[in-house]
């Protein structure tokens, strides 16, 4: 009866144990995804390269993170997205307080954002050449063009779901514009930006990468698409991978510093 | 800093005053660009005027044979739009309806739909050529995961007081998931399959940009290779109109189908 | 170990004679929480009636939403039987309609296509359903909102709407659960009228949950009045107000003095259970 505490109310499972079933199906399925995968790659259904030995993808991986010349491309990337962020970032915020604190503001304005969000920013790349050249400006401008709609769009969203109340409390106390958006509006708004935040990264990451890919020769997108021109399947998959891991890793720190639970929460 | 003073004045100037503003501000922005421009003070080279660019217009649409390469791209968008539609739909339902695959893969859904997918497209062109196979696929791939999570929201979150109703009327489960937690799911499920779209097409027009093949993605590609300024432009705010009326036109419908809401 | 009780009422208005359509048999239902076994329901029995108007009213965490859900088939693992017209309970009975307190209108369909669901599920044609559906919506007095969607309605029209579509089944029994909870006072009063002459025209046997003492001299024939946790009937108060009645009994003598002695009754059963859910919060703080 000591141990009726631990159970759980509705389906009397033990919460300990070494193999649950949650974890069980995981592991299923990745072996199951993996022994797939071996056997296509060794069948010789596809053609020639296209998926290579499970063992030839980690010789690549090794070879990609052991790399120094990797690092400098990574680090590339990085800053044209960090940059690309917080330019984004700052003005995506300012653009949706001044949205969502003036009704007329957002019904003359926010449509305009609204059904831009949705337009694919990589048609602009041609015109960011233009204006900010061949280098990492373009790829910066990318970035922040992309993340700069959804951020703009969730802040905006966020002001109107503040209780109202809150707002009157600010204003009973005559505090000044600049306490309101500090002390009220950004703590009330914790969430909807945070979520905002990680959409942005989302389509930064995808902005920016793109542009690398069509005219770069640095960052992770130009190494993905060296390895498609020579064609080095092993080596781009190595670097798919690590891709993948780092833009979920950044995905789930950013909920996580936001206070979300989970990744699942938007 | 609030909308008092808007909602103080008359009815018909409070509905009419937004618009004019935000259409106003921009042809104000337009005018002044141009003037700008023509006083030298913005490169023409890097910026062509707007008037330019409004004259390029035509010119576009009849040498560069836009509409089929709208059509092009929207038939791209369409096929990728069932594939979302089906699969996505089919996801949700999927997990929704088995409690361990869902509590197993959600996350992982999660992730897949957050990661910058759209790198894949190399791995396409490997196995699918240069073709518009390669361009559905890589819409169809970006799309599917937020639909997946949305319809399971939509499911999962049906209030439980209409579960009850349908368990007080003896429903059978088959009954149960059609009468009432796919109609109180419909609405979340429309909102996935629209940020499915949105995915999706953002991947086709990048993808047909990217890889010069396709319908707009590779007008704009084309024209920027050619130098031609005002038409890259022009052809630049044409996507942008198209895709703007796809969205409007997607809203009309999800509120034709959905009169309840 | 249920408290003074009374048989079924000399003078109960049109009773039919013969078998109750509802027998509670000594419920007890108990449940597992992180502070150990609460015991919600303790040994209540009790039986309406055909015809009958019967209240449950106690204070909250009476367990009076445990045995609306024990009635009404939702849950079970409850010691003790539930009889409706003659059969043994197993799950959601035929006869038992039951109105939630909750929102339960389906949003997406309009409030003709509401109140004709269950007669759809009982596979009626069309045109049939409609028609019947079309009596009961104006028998709730929305006769001209047929085709609206319950959005378009107000919080009161929607809970007619919901008892409309409960009715549309013919249950023999409705099992209602603070269906009132959210309207304000004057609208329950006016809807209150409405259930009243629903129950006459019908001869609708009903059993309502409330915490609404008002509610229950109101509408009842009787008022079965539960302790706080564990849930046991304390007193079962008959109603000897005239019928037909309307809303304007509240303001008769006799009426105060029902409202008086059942108030007197819970009380006493409101502060314990004041006491203890602060208590409880207190104790909360203390151990994070």
């Amino acid at each position: 009866m000591a141990e009726a505490g631990r159970l759980s109310a509705t389906t009397g499972r033990p919460r300990r144990g070494l193999l649950r079933p949650v974890t069980a199906l995981r592991v299923g399925i990745i072996v199951a995804v993996l022994a797939t995968w071996q056997l296509l790659s060794a069948s010789g259904l596809l053609y020639r390269d296209v998926v290579p030995s499970l063992a030839a993808i980690a010789v690549a991986l090794y070879a990609t993170l052991s790399d120094p010349t990797f690092y400098f491309h990574l680090a590339t990337t990085g800053y044209e997205i960090g940059i690309a962020l917080a330019i984004g970032g700052m003005s995506g915020l300012a653009v949706g307080i001044a949205l969502g604190a003036s009704k007329l503001m957002a019904k003359a304005y926010e449509a305009y954002l609204y059904y831009l969000g949705p337009t694919p920013k990589i048609i602009f790349f041609p015109v960011m050449i233009m204006w900010f050249g061949v280098g990492a400006g373009s790829k910066v401008a990318m970035g922040a063009v992309s993340c700069f709609f959804p951020i703009a769009l969730n802040v905006a969203a966020g002001m109107r779901e503040i209780d109202p109340v809150l707002i009157r409390v600010g204003a009973s106390f005559r505090a000044n514009t600049w306490q309101m958006v500090s002390k009220i509006y950004l703590p009330a708004m914790r969430y909807p930006v945070i979520n905002g935040l990680r959409i942005g990264l989302g389509v930064a990451l995808i902005g920016t990468l793109l542009a690398e890919t069509k005219l770069s020769n640095r960052g992770i997108g130009f190494l993905v698409i060296q390895a498609y021109s020579l064609f080095n399947m092993p080596q781009m998959y190595s670097l798919l991978i690590v891709l993948f891991v780092i833009s979920i890793g950044a995905n789930a720190l950013i909920g996580r510093l936001g206070g979300l639970r989970d990744i699942k929460q938007s | 800093m609030n909308g008092f003073a808007a909602s103080a004045r008359s009815g018909l100037l409070t509905r009419l005053l937004p618009a004019a503003l935000g259409i106003g501000s921009i042809v104000v922005l337009i005018g002044l660009v141009e003037a700008l421009i023509r006083l030298g003070l913005i490169n023409r080279f890097i910026v062509p005027m707007p008037s330019e660019i409004f004259l390029a217009f035509p010119r576009i649409v009849v040498e560069e044979n836009v509409l089929s390469r709208f059509t092009l791209t929207i038939s791209e968008a369409f096929s990728a739009s069932i594939l979302v539609a089906v699969f996505g739909i089919a996801g949700g339902v999927l997990l929704h309806r088995f409690t361990l695959l869902r509590q197993a893969t959600e996350t992982w859904v999660a992730a897949i739909a957050a990661a910058p997918l759209v790198l894949i497209y190399p791995l396409y062109l490997v196995i699918f050529g240069r073709s518009a196979t390669t361009i559905v696929m890589m819409g169809f791939t970006a799309g599917v995961a937020p639909t997946v999570l949305k319809t399971l929201e939509g499911l999962a979150g049906t209030r439980r007081v209409l579960i009850n109703v349908g368990r007080s009327f003896n429903l059978t489960p088959s009954q149960q998931f059609w009468k009432i937690l796919f109609p109180a799911a419909l609405p979340t499920i429309f909102v996935g399959l629209r940020l499915g779209l949105i995915f999706a097409l953002i991947n086709i027009v990048g993808v047909e940009f990217l890889i010069n093949f396709g319908g707009l993605g590779q007008l704009i590609n084309e024209l920027s290779e050619r130098y031609d300024l005002a038409g890259t432009y022009a052809a630049i705010c044409f996507v942008v109109l198209v895709s703007i009326c796809v969205f409007v036109l997607m809203e009309r419908l999800e509120r034709w189908l959905r009169p309840g809401d | 170990m249920s408290g003074p009780s009374k048989g079924v009422a000399a003078n109960a208005p049109q009773a039919a004679p013969g078998k109750p359509i509802l027998v509670v048999h000594d419920i007890v239902k108990r449940f597992e929480t992180p502070d150990g076994i609460l015991t919600a329901v303790d040994h209540v029995s009790f039986i309406v009636a055909p015809g009958e108007f019967v209240s449950l009213i106690g204070p909250s965490g009476c367990g009076k939403s445990t045995l609306f859900n024990v009635i009404g088939g939702l849950i079970d693992g409850y010691e003790g039987a539930v009889t409706v017209a003659g059969e043994r309970l197993s799950g959601p009975h035929a006869a038992i309609g039951m109105i939630f307190q909750e929102e339960s209108t389906f949003p997406w369909r309009t409030v003709i296509d509401n109140v004709a669901f269950p007669l759809e599920l009982a596979g009626l044609p069309k045109a049939e359903r409609y028609e019947q559906a079309r009596h009961f919506v104006a028998l709730v007095g929305l006769a001209g909102f047929e085709r609206r969607y319950p959005a378009e309605l107000s919080g009161g029209m929607r809970q007619r709407v919901s008892m409309a579509r409960t009715l549309a089944a013919s249950p023999k029994i409705m099992l209602m659960d603070e269906p009132f909870a959210a309207l304000d006072e004057q609208t329950r009063l006016l809807l209150g009228d409405k259930v009243l002459q629903i129950q006459q025209e019908l001869k609708q046997t009903m059993l309502l949950i409330t915490h609404n003492i008002t509610e229950a001299v109101q509408l009842s024939d009787r008022v079965l009045v539960m302790t706080y946790r564990p849930g046991k009937l304390k007193r079962e108060v008959e109603i000897d107000l005239p019928r037909p009645r309307t809303s304007e009994i509240v303001s008769s003598e006799a009426f105060g003095r029902y409202v008086a002695q059942i108030w007197g009754d819970l009380r006493e059963e409101a502060s314990r259970g004041l006491r203890d859910d602060e208590q409880h919060k207190l104790e909360r703080k203390d151990h994070p």
